[in-house]
């Protein structure tokens, strides 16, 4: 069962008169997320992330391709939608003067919630988002770690069936984010929450997305697990080397090997698959006489993964 | 339809108005201060150009439908204008409301402060110069408040469409754009002195009818046949055109991705 089915996806920016300018959010995007999931989408500043977000929310109306969400087409039926979505982002703002409660409880009610249950629901989120000290506070006084958990407690006033994170770590202290990505978590487990998460962090995205999608200029060119993208940008695994004798030309040579360097006594080699070639190097180097002092094995992380996909 | 959720929805834009009214110390000059200026200054003129009671009465019964219409009328403006200020219009409109549920929370709110508006100014007026304004009994008292309360909420509804389409850029028509029935609706003078063009302006504006009905109750001939269903029509056809254009004006936002440039 999908939680969010988009297909050829296209959104266009018009800005400006004379001359009109056209920015090109999304080209032809097309992606399936399951129920249930965690799902992340990575890519560089102005890459369309939350253009996507914005439309799978209901809050941008595309251009053209078909976008189910729930079940609904979410131009069709976008009031069927949502009621069982919402949204938080690192940058969300709300009214200056009003106090956590007062902002949870507004929304609340925008979701349909009254009376004793509205009250349950305000106390709890507060108690989730550990906001009750802060329920005297207006908004703006609030720190941006305060503010943050707000908004993210904001986005679980109705439950949401599906839940969009628009960098819900943005700008937080490593404490602060570590206790977030346990809420997110524990989101999907205790509830089934299907979530869609946009993030600059690679580790967040590693720790966090069952699948992850590489956004580049509107189009997306890599998708799977953090493992399957790595193999798929094919990066290749870096064997580190300490010899005797320092250095051993050949190496470059043998199958598998892409690139061989040499410094500081050590010798750098990357190779398509370390778990493949690591056994025949030692080999190959116990055949020339070769003595092996040290061996280093290093795996391309995620963050490698962007920088190579964003050029 | 759940009423109960319908009812909290509409009580949440409300609350909301409240909630802020209540924090605000400017909240406190749109209820007192400017009122309570504008009665005191016009009757001040009525005495010192020693205006008859009739005339006194024609232009303090102006003056108190302008200062209600502009304080009921912001309320309903508020709906967008804080959302819009404090950069959260996003989370407003990503929930599931309509165009119904903030107009008439906020509308109710605009009514409640509408009437202290009056209230004060009628006490203020009746104390100060004499005029009592329930000379012309309740039913068209009620008549008047209700046009003066129509024409707030269509004001507001076209205030925030333009506040939605334009962001921050059209806040300043929501105190602008009551200028307008100032200049055409007779507040201070009757709409038979206008050139005619401007007069077949004047004939399209609500409460220029609701002023003339109510002006009838202190000796002014009416200068429309049945001005009180005239204005009540007119006020029902603009509402449906003013929700109309605050709906595709939302709708417009949403294509064009300015409802996100306004959240950030």
């Amino acid at each position: 069962m999908l939680a969010v089915e988009v297909r050829d996806l296209s959104k266009t920016f018009r800005s400006g008169w004379f001359p009109r300018r056209l920015t090109r959010a999304l080209r032809g995007v097309s992606l399936a997320i399951p129920r249930g999931a965690i799902w992340g989408l990575l890519g560089p500043n102005g890459a369309g992330k939350t253009t996507l977000l914005s439309i799978l929310a209901t809050l941008l109306l595309p251009d053209a391709g078909r976008v189910t969400v729930l079940g609904h087409d979410v131009v069709r039926e976008a009031g069927a939608v949502r009621s069982r979505l919402n949204m938080a982002s690192g940058n969300s703002n709300f009214i200056w003067s009003l106090r956590p409660p007062e902002i949870l409880a507004f929304y609340a009610r925008l979701y349909g919630l009254y009376g004793r249950a509205l009250a349950r629901k305000v106390d709890d989120l507060l108690a989730l988002a550990e906001l009750e000290p802060h329920r005297k506070v207006p908004y703006h006084e609030l720190s941006t770690g305060l503010k943050q958990r707000l908004a993210l407690a904001k986005s679980l006033v109705n439950d949401p069936e599906l839940l969009f994170l628009d960098e819900p770590t943005l700008g937080l202290d490593p404490d602060v984010s570590m206790r977030m990505r346990a809420q997110i978590k524990a989101l999907r487990e205790e509830r089934g929450t299907t979530i869609l998460l946009t993030t600059h962090y690679m580790r967040e995205a590693e720790e966090l997305c069952d699948e992850i999608a590489f956004i580049k200029s509107g189009q997306i060119p890599a998708r799977g697990t953090a493992d399957a993208l790595k193999r798929q940008i094919g990066i290749g695994d870096v064997i580190a080397l300490r010899l005797d004798p320092p250095s051993c030309n050949r190496l470059a040579d043998l199958p598998g090997v892409l690139e061989c360097t040499s410094q500081d006594g050590r010798m750098e080699c990357i190779v398509d698959s370390a778990d493949k070639r690591l056994p025949e190097i030692l080999r190959w180097l116990h055949e020339q006489g070769v003595v092996v002092r040290d061996v280093d094995v290093h795996e391309p992380d995620l963050e490698e993964v962007f920088v190579e996909l964003a050029k | 339809m759940n009423w109960r959720s319908e009812a909290g929805r509409i009580y949440a834009f409300a609350n909301r108005n409240v909630l802020m009214a209540g924090r605000n110390v400017f909240f406190v000059f749109e209820l007192v201060f400017w009122p309570s200026v504008g009665v005191l200054s016009i009757g001040l003129m009525t005495r010192f150009l020693a205006l008859d009671p009739e005339m006194t009465a024609f232009l303090l019964v102006g003056t108190m439908a302008l200062s209600t219409v502009q304080v009921c009328q912001l309320d309903v403006s508020y709906a967008v204008l804080f959302d819009v200020w404090s950069k959260s219009v996003k989370h407003q409109f990503l929930a599931p409301v309509g165009i119904r549920h903030l107009a008439l929370g906020s509308w109710l709110v605009g009514i409640a402060r509408g009437l202290t508006v009056f209230a004060l100014q009628a006490g203020l007026s009746r104390w100060a110069f004499g005029f009592d304004f329930f000379h012309a009994g309740a039913p068209a008292l009620a008549a008047f408040l209700l046009g003066c309360f129509l024409t707030s909420l269509i004001v507001g509804l076209l205030v925030s469409a333009l506040v939605v389409l334009f962001g921050t850029r059209a806040e300043v028509s929501a105190w602008a754009t009551v200028n307008l029935v100032m200049v055409f609706c007779g507040i201070y003078y009757p709409v038979s002195i206008l050139p005619p063009s401007v007069a077949v302006l004047a004939s399209l504006f609500p409460l220029t009818y609701v002023l003339d009905a109510f002006r009838a109750h202190f000796g002014f001939a009416s200068a429309f046949p049945h001005p009180l269903l005239t204005g009540f029509v007119l006020s029902a056809v603009y509402l449906g055109l003013a929700r109309w254009a605050l709906a595709r004006a939302v709708i417009r936002c949403r294509r064009t991705g300015a409802l996100l440039k306004m959240s950030e």
